[in-house]
């Protein structure tokens, strides 16, 4: 097949969709945030600069899940407080929870991505479809529906149907009963158009599940292990290379943090202090220092403070006693900036990956 | 020329048109493109706004999309906008404004009735004649009438079934629309296509792959993995008219994350591709991110500089790139001059013959995780940087940035993502970089953690202006980075900032997010 046939062949795929012109659907459909406590503050944090609130709106996660997209948007900038990044968290987890299991869950469209007819994915359905694929698809087809293994000779080996057009056209076992209907080998040896309806919408459901399974939003977004590295080494590195224990003692700040993390969040959680962090059991343990300024006038009293806006042109402050300072910058004012975890900071660029996962190991350790 | 002329007359009668032939040497009343002119390079030769008097910048107008023209929740402002004979046009995803450039009064609002896709961003309108052009994100480009907002046609571009969705400012090149895709969730070939610009048909498509049996089909294990190997084209387009060649940069290779399916280079993903306005056949290509691991699009803007190189004039171009690599070519031939880097970036282990930087294994994403910088939002993304031929510098707002990458999918058959990068730290700097060496000459870092980028407009009037992860539109000394005025607008700035002069009137408008900023600089 040459590039220009295969450039041809997905040319007429997409012209046949463009033939198949549906009626516009209104565009309040958009999904909105839920009703909540927490509302306002995943509105303003996650709905104004970047993107808008239906991004957040159309997914479902877990506690960790969230927490783990919660840090990655600090990381990329969001802007809230500590106590903020918790509510939202709260928010997010009680609001918008995994969509598994009952009609109406789990489709393309309510995930943001994909067309807003996508076919949603009844949970039962998909377990009863998944005892006909398994009777009928699985030997050609493999056991995620990703086409047979590379083993079978070409003939047997099954197309991989999470890539396959019938699947990603199909709704509600529409293209797939049209399909079978032609005539396709079964496992069982029986003609593909004796699956009655039911069974094949089963069917569909089944396969547009493996379709939603391998989305980045699917329920498989988990860190699989992290303590592959050596607790002795990663000792070594904490009270030498690394001179964690210069501000860290194992019986003293760090006692328990084993039980107080499970693996993937204590890597997280020494790499990068300010993340917001979801300990064992699901509890949000927020408890980052903030950075602290000590800022000077010319001729004038130093102020100290917890620091609460800095940029090239003013800077802000709230001291001890709870009062509010601001300043104009300017060449005569001294500003002096203090991050707690600047070490941890400067250790991005000395860390080599093995000194990571030994880290993370000794830690694990500390029960 | 005869088609133009023709173009001319049919539309001199009309309040706002624009003149195709006009985009190459845009008059400084107008911004008529995403980038305002072909070169991609942002530089407005206006010099009423200067590093002398910036500090009296003052807002002329403010236009807020309000929720009943937006619906619910409309997100912010990431299209850089349009100016056409006194008037501005922006979009956000399914929908487009049309209004006063002198004011910021509306004059018309389109709501496209939306089907689907991703609604992340929307990056603008083209114009040409009395025609605008915008994609949506349920795959269609749209044609309006510019007068009144009234749809002419729309063409699908792409299948939202097949997850893909449509985001980029389209690009007029005489008489042609060219239309870029998005979407990287399932495993699909990315392309980009011309239309007509009167009746919206298809005239070429060119894929993000090799042909079957060529050289660079080696750069894949199999035809099914390149077959369905992405490389979207969501990023800005550039033209050079002498060369009839326009510029773009694909994106990410799939399956995204877990990658042993597709070993090797994967081209012509994450590259920046030179192809024919007329026919879209591939002149040359060069490759920004041999096989990548981390979803570093190579979709930001190749910037065309006319410049010089050992004191011979070249024509070239320039790409701060995603995974922290700044190059220079020859855009002529695609021959590598010069490859540096810009910001923080661990996992390449040196350069292969052709410039290009070679992957380190060992900062591929790991079951166990992988510290990598930059993180997956890039030392660059988005938004676009610019070039002054006053200084001779490219001028990024990049990002250093560490993150740690995993593998979730350690199956036999990965697909979609199958892992991603998690946490991470930044911080944002603007970077002044010095085209013929790739030397950094100054280096601005902003204060407080990364945050959200904003594109960068550089002036005749040696300022540039750009946003700082504070909420604040900032105008910065072009040759030194000394900060020079500052607007604090509430919200990130969200786009890319423009520049034009009406009636002795000095506008740069810039986006934050609901909200459009009209500053003005008044008298002599």
């Amino acid at each position: 097949m040459n590039r220009w046939l295969v450039g041809a062949l997905w040319a007429e795929l997409i012209a046949g969709t463009l033939a198949a012109q549906r009626p516009p659907a209104p565009a309040a459909m958009k999904p909105t945030l839920p009703d909540g406590p927490g509302r306002q503050v995943v509105q303003q944090a996650c709905g104004s600069t970047c993107h808008g609130a239906e991004i957040v709106a159309g997914k479902g996660y877990s506690r960790d899940n969230w927490a783990t997209v919660v840090n990655s948007m600090i990381a990329r900038g969001a802007k809230a407080s500590g106590t903020e990044f918790g509510e939202i968290v709260d928010y997010l987890t009680k609001n918008l929870p995994p969509r598994t299991g009952k009609a109406g869950a789990g489709g393309v469209g309510f995930i943001g991505s994909g067309p807003d007819d996508a076919h949603l994915v009844d949970g039962e359905a998909a377990e009863r479809g998944k005892s006909v694929y398994v009777a009928e698809c699985i030997t050609c087809h493999g056991n995620r529906a990703r086409g047979g293994p590379d083993s079978l000779p070409p003939p047997q080996r099954g197309a991989d149907l999470v890539r396959s057009l019938v699947v990603l056209k199909d709704r509600y076992g529409a293209t797939i009963a049209e399909f079978l209907k032609k005539g396709h080998p079964m496992q069982s040896g029986k003609p593909s158009a004796s699956l009655d309806g039911p069974q094949v919408l089963d069917l569909a459901h089944f396969l547009h599940l493996k379709v939603n399974d391998t989305l980045r939003s699917g329920p498989f977004s988990e860190v699989i292990n992290v303590l592959t590295g050596d607790a002795k080494a990663g000792a070594e590195y904490f009270n030498g290379a690394g001179g964690c224990n210069k501000c860290h003692s194992v019986t003293g700040n760090l006692a328990g943090v084993g039980k107080k993390y499970d693996p993937p969040a204590l890597q997280q959680k020494f790499l990068f202090p300010k993340s917001f962090s979801v300990g064992r059991g699901g509890r949000g343990v927020s408890s980052t220092k903030p950075v602290t300024l000590k800022v000077t006038p010319a001729g004038g009293k130093t102020v100290s403070g917890v620091l609460l806006h800095l940029d090239d042109f003013n800077v802000s402050l709230r001291d001890d006693a709870g009062e509010y300072h601001t300043w104009t910058r300017s060449s005569g004012l001294k500003v002096e900036k203090s991050d707690p975890y600047q070490a941890h900071i400067d250790l991005l660029d000395k860390y080599t990956d093995k000194n990571m996962h030994d880290i993370v190991a000794y830690l694990e350790t500390l029960k | 020329m005869r088609t133009t002329l023709f173009l001319f007359l049919v539309v001199s009668s009309w309040a706002q048109t624009l003149d195709p032939a006009k985009l190459s040497a845009p008059p400084t009343d107008t911004w008529p493109s995403f980038n305002g002119d072909y070169s991609g390079r942002r530089f407005s030769p206006l010099t009423k706004v200067n590093a002398n008097n910036v500090s009296s910048l003052s807002l002329g107008w403010v236009y807020r999309m309000t929720a009943q023209s937006a619906g619910p929740f409309p997100g912010s402002i990431k299209s850089t906008p349009v100016v056409v004979d006194g008037v501005m046009f922006f979009t956000i995803p399914d929908h487009v404004w049309a209004i006063d450039a002198r004011t910021g009064r509306e004059l018309w609002h389109f709501a496209w009735p939306s089907r689907g896709g991703i609604h992340i961003g929307n990056r603008g309108v083209a114009v040409y004649g009395k025609w605008l052009y915008f994609e949506t994100p349920d795959c269609n480009l749209v044609s309006l009438n510019m007068k009144d907002g009234k749809e002419r046609w729309h063409k699908q571009i792409c299948d939202p079934d097949l997850l893909y969705f449509a985001s980029a400012a389209p690009l007029v090149v005489g008489n042609h629309v060219i239309a870029g895709v998005s979407g990287d969730d399932l495993d699909v070939p990315g392309y980009i296509q011309s239309h007509d610009p009167e009746t919206g048909a298809m005239q070429w498509r060119w894929y993000a792959y090799p042909e079957v049996g060529s050289p660079e089909a080696k750069s894949w294990p199999t035809v099914e993995a390149m077959l369905h190997g992405g490389g979207m084209t969501w990023g800005s387009t550039t033209f050079d008219p002498e060369l009839n060649l326009i510029y773009f940069g694909t994106g990410n290779p799939q399956p995204v994350i877990a990658h042993k399916g597709r070993m090797g280079d994967n081209l012509f993903t994450e590259c920046i591709v030179a192809v024919n306005a007329d026919t879209g056949k591939r002149a040359w290509y060069f490759q920004s991110s041999p096989h990548d691991t981390h979803d570093w699009d190579a979709n930001q803007t190749p910037v065309l500089i006319d410049g010089t190189i050992n004191g011979q004039p070249r024509k070239l171009l320039a790409q701060a790139a995603r995974n922290g690599y700044f190059f220079v070519l020859d855009r002529v031939t695609g021959k590598n001059i010069v490859t540096s880097t810009f910001a923080k970036a661990n996992w390449a282990k040196g350069l292969d013959q052709k410039g290009q930087p070679i992957p380190d294994p060992a900062k591929y994403p790991q079951i166990d995780g992988a510290l990598v910088s930059p993180n997956q939002a890039g030392a660059a993304n988005w938004p676009p940087p610019s070039f002054s031929p006053a200084t001779g510098l490219f001028y990024v707002n990049a990002s250093n940035a560490y993150s740690v990458y995993y593998i979730y999918d350690d199956t036999e058959k990965p697909e979609g993502w199958g892992g991603n990068d998690r946490g991470g730290w930044s911080e944002t700097v603007m970077q002044a970089i010095d085209y013929q060496t790739g030397k950094i000459r100054w280096s601005h870092k902003w204060e407080g953690p990364g945050g959200p980028r904003s594109g960068v407009l550089s002036t005749a009037g040696n300022v540039v202006f750009a946003g700082d992860p504070q909420n604040n539109f900032v105008a910065l000394n072009a040759t030194t980075g000394q900060p020079l005025w500052r607007a604090n607008l509430g919200a990130g700035m969200s786009n890319g900032p423009i520049s034009y002069q009406l009636d002795g009137i000095q506008y740069v408008v810039v986006g934050a997010g609901d909200t459009l900023y009209g500053f003005a600089m008044h008298g002599k």
